[in-house]
């Protein structure tokens, strides 16, 4: 298998091409200190979006994860997903 | 009984992306059917047609009022914007409890559908389905999202009866007004082009089959050659109002709406009822208080099927006689189901105002089957005063509405 393994920075980038291609987001505003609802203008609906988006971005199961709901800034979702990669969950993009 | 005006109106077809486009394409006799190529990957398809209508500038629309709009939404917020301009509509009146919105499509956006189920499908699996998924599918999606863009608070229903389903809808809030229930009502219906929509008359065999490398010749309403329909997309919405109410704010009159009646056939879900399309006209001639010799011009349904064509011209034929002109619109724009009654209404109001009817595009040697009509095959210059529009869909659900012009 091809396998790409892939860094911090990578994995911040593809979190914010999933704003950015799911919700529109202007690149300006994906700060890590953004709040993702007052900041960023997502709202509950989104959310479901943004897990299904991360997923398929990241190929890994996170619906049933309870960190997701202590996530309140796109920094707590970039180190939620490097918390993914160092726990072997994701290997590859 | 209160009077019901037209103060506005709006229409998304493939001939363009208002209601000027389609009259010109009308008036230059111009088809909007295309070979549909990427269909052929259907298997079992047989009509690789289709007229499509372009979206304009649908990312005006703030995302997260888009978010939950598929294809059929997005083209009927873009008809009842339109008609909301051409109405004059202002914030406090469309906001205002006495302003509802009706209106209606064969179902949800199919191809939300199918995005939905082959998501659900690959794995059995509901855990990456949209949040949105739902909402684009819901059979009142359109209603829905025009409602809630434009913040209408007044009654809100969707009318969901396949190629009934905008005629309906125009009844319903003819209804409402009349009765006194709301002063103003956006109705109308949208619906989008879809190979599984073509499909599920594909399956029937209902479709047109023998143009596919000629697709401006089909459809053929009442022609001998006819042999099927062609499936169209866009929305139709008129903005329906009490007429003193239109009268006190200056509003545009467009027509006045005098008759309707919606009926079942309670024959059979498929197959067109003579029976059924006379009673439909009849009834709505009483409800306008007219007699057959009052009407100037029947807007058919007429889509082009074998059976469908015959058993409306000769409904028309024991309800009229043979004088009164008879065309179809679906040559030119397909058949946008759910949405053809506005569409094809908001086109008779307008030749209502340029005395003129439009003709049957591609008849050209009237099946002997439905001869006893008068059929309009060149534009034909008249006074219309009076017009009644039919739609007649699946399910043997028949609607006719009747307008009238009014006097100045």
């Amino acid at each position: 298998m091809d396998h790409e393994i892939i860094d911090d920075e990578q994995l911040k980038r593809l979190v914010n091409e999933v704003f950015e291609e799911s919700f529109e987001t202007n690149t300006e505003l994906l700060k890590a200190d953004a709040m993702i609802f007052e900041d960023i203008g997502l709202d509950s609906l989104d959310i479901v979006d943004l897990v299904v988006a991360l997923q398929k971005k990241f190929k890994v199961q996170i619906r049933d994860d309870e960190r997701i709901r202590s996530i309140r800034t796109l920094g707590d979702i970039y180190q939620f997903i490097i918390n993914l990669k160092n726990e072997g969950h994701i290997s590859e993009v | 009984m209160k009077r019901v005006v037209i103060t506005g109106r709006g229409v998304v077809s493939a001939l363009g992306s208002d209601l000027s486009s389609l009259m010109e394409g009308l008036s230059e006799g111009k088809s909007s059917v295309k070979a549909m190529p990427d269909w052929e990957g259907y298997k079992g398809l047989r009509s690789l047609l289709g007229a499509p209508a372009e979206l304009q500038n649908e990312k005006e629309i703030p995302r997260k009022a888009r978010r939950s709009m598929g294809r059929l939404s997005l083209f009927g917020v873009k008809a009842a914007e339109q008609a909301i301009r051409d109405g004059k509509v202002d914030e406090n009146l469309l906001t205002s409890n006495r302003f509802g919105c009706v209106m209606g499509s064969t179902m949800g956006g199919a191809g939300d559908f199918l995005e939905a189920f082959s998501t659900i499908l690959r794995n059995y699996d509901i855990s990456e389905l949209s949040s949105m998924s739902f909402f684009k599918c819901l059979s009142h999606t359109v209603t829905m999202n025009v409602a809630q863009y434009l913040g209408i608070k007044g009654y809100v229903m969707a009318a969901s009866a396949a190629c009934a389903s905008s005629l309906q809808a125009l009844g319903l809030g003819y209804e409402l007004i009349r009765s006194g229930r709301q002063d103003v009502l956006l109705c109308g219906g949208a619906e989008e082009l879809h190979p599984i929509v073509t499909g599920t008359f594909d399956i029937l065999y209902a479709t047109s089959t023998h143009y596919n490398e000629t697709p401006s010749l089909s459809p053929r309403p009442f022609d001998k050659k006819r042999d099927g329909l062609v499936c169209g997309e866009g929305a139709g919405v008129l903005l329906l109002e009490e007429y003193e109410h239109a009268i006190n704010r200056g509003a545009p009159i467009y027509g006045e709406v005098i008759g309707y009646s919606t009926c079942g056939s309670g024959t059979h879900v498929s197959q067109s009822s003579r029976e059924g399309m006379r009673a439909c006209m009849k009834d709505a001639l009483k409800d306008a208080q007219l007699n057959p010799e009052d009407v100037d011009y029947v807007s058919a349904h007429a889509t082009a099927t074998l059976q469908g064509d015959q058993a409306e011209a000769a409904a028309i034929g024991d309800v009229f006689g043979g004088q009164v002109p008879v065309s179809s619109l679906k040559g030119y724009i397909g058949h946008t189901l759910g949405a053809s009654g506005a569409i094809e209404l908001a086109a008779s109001l307008e030749m209502i105002a340029q005395s003129i009817i439009y003709p049957t595009l591609n008849l050209y040697d009237i099946d002997p089957q439905c001869n006893q009509i008068t059929h309009v095959m060149k534009p034909l210059k008249k006074d219309i005063r009076v017009v009644v529009k039919n739609c007649f869909a699946f399910g043997g659900i028949n609607a006719a509405l009747i307008v009238r012009k009014l006097n100045n």
